[in-house]
């Protein structure tokens, strides 16, 4: 069976990912694998993913986002994780998955904002 | 009371079809959403486990009631091989190499109540519970 895609827009140099259906590990796969070819191809600088839709954020797809933020940083590229609703925040602490290294923001506005920052910073140093 | 419903686990959309059930069976039964998310969160963790460790299994949910309180019970099944150390799949971060560690600590953490029954070479039973506060 064909996994899901989940759309990936980019705004100048930044990508955004709104998730918006209830993710199977395959398609979740699939993502971490298309957002990190997009970020190669694109050249982005920055990734927004955003969770408002999201009800459910289980320790397979939490440890699969810490994996996506980890591995896009290791290509130079930030991830902010926005919009946890608070049922997923509380469950996520309890799970015991607390996502220590990854940036969030409350909402996608917020997360644009907090990106842009963050790009500029980069912006000083050595190209 | 509403009868009990069963999920058959034998592939990963199978792991989001049962914990929808235990969604669905939750807010019907107006648990708040934060116990939702719980309820849906425990079972997506037990019907992965189930997935990975034993390939099918069966998830049922359904409505209990003791002296009046109102609960939800989760029960996982499967013929898989089995847990040789119990205590040891329950430590947080346990993990053999396809896990990762937290899925039955967790599960039991979002959960009030939690049994497991499991013989190697016959299967393994998990039964779980969420009260309703009152």
């Amino acid at each position: 069976m064909d996994s899901l895609r989940i759309p990936i827009l980019k705004i100048g140099d930044i990508l955004i990912a709104s998730i918006q259906v209830s993710l199977h590990d395959a398609s979740a796969v699939q993502f971490k694998d298309d957002l990190l070819q997009k970020i190669y191809d694109t050249r982005a600088r920055g990734v927004i993913i955003d969770l408002t839709a999201l009800d459910v954020v289980d320790s397979f797809i939490g440890r699969l986002i810490a994996d996506i933020a980890a591995m896009a940083g290791l290509m130079g590229t930030r991830v902010v994780l926005t919009g946890l609703q608070p049922a997923v925040a509380i469950t996520l602490v309890e799970l015991g998955l607390e996502l220590p290294r990854v940036l969030t923001a409350l909402n996608l506005e917020k997360g644009l904002s907090m990106m842009q920052r963050l790009t500029e910073e980069s912006d000083d140093g050595p190209a | 009371m509403a009868q009990p419903k069963t999920a058959v686990v034998r592939s990963d959309l199978d792991i989001v079809i049962a914990r929808t059930m235990a969604r669905d069976l939750a807010k019907a039964m107006s648990f708040g959403a934060i116990d939702q998310a719980r309820i849906a969160t425990a079972v997506s963790e037990l019907a992965r486990n189930i997935f990975l460790y034993a390939g099918t299994g069966k998830v049922t949910v359904k409505e209990i009631d003791k002296g009046g309180r109102k609960g939800i019970e989760i029960v996982c099944e499967d013929q898989g091989p089995g847990i040789p150390d119990v205590d040891l799949v329950m430590q947080d971060g346990y993990s053999t190499s396809r896990g990762m560690g937290m899925g039955l600590p967790g599960a039991r953490r979002l959960m009030d109540e939690f049994e497991l029954k499991s013989q190697e070479g016959v299967g393994t039973k998990i039964t779980c519970r969420k009260w309703k506060s009152s």
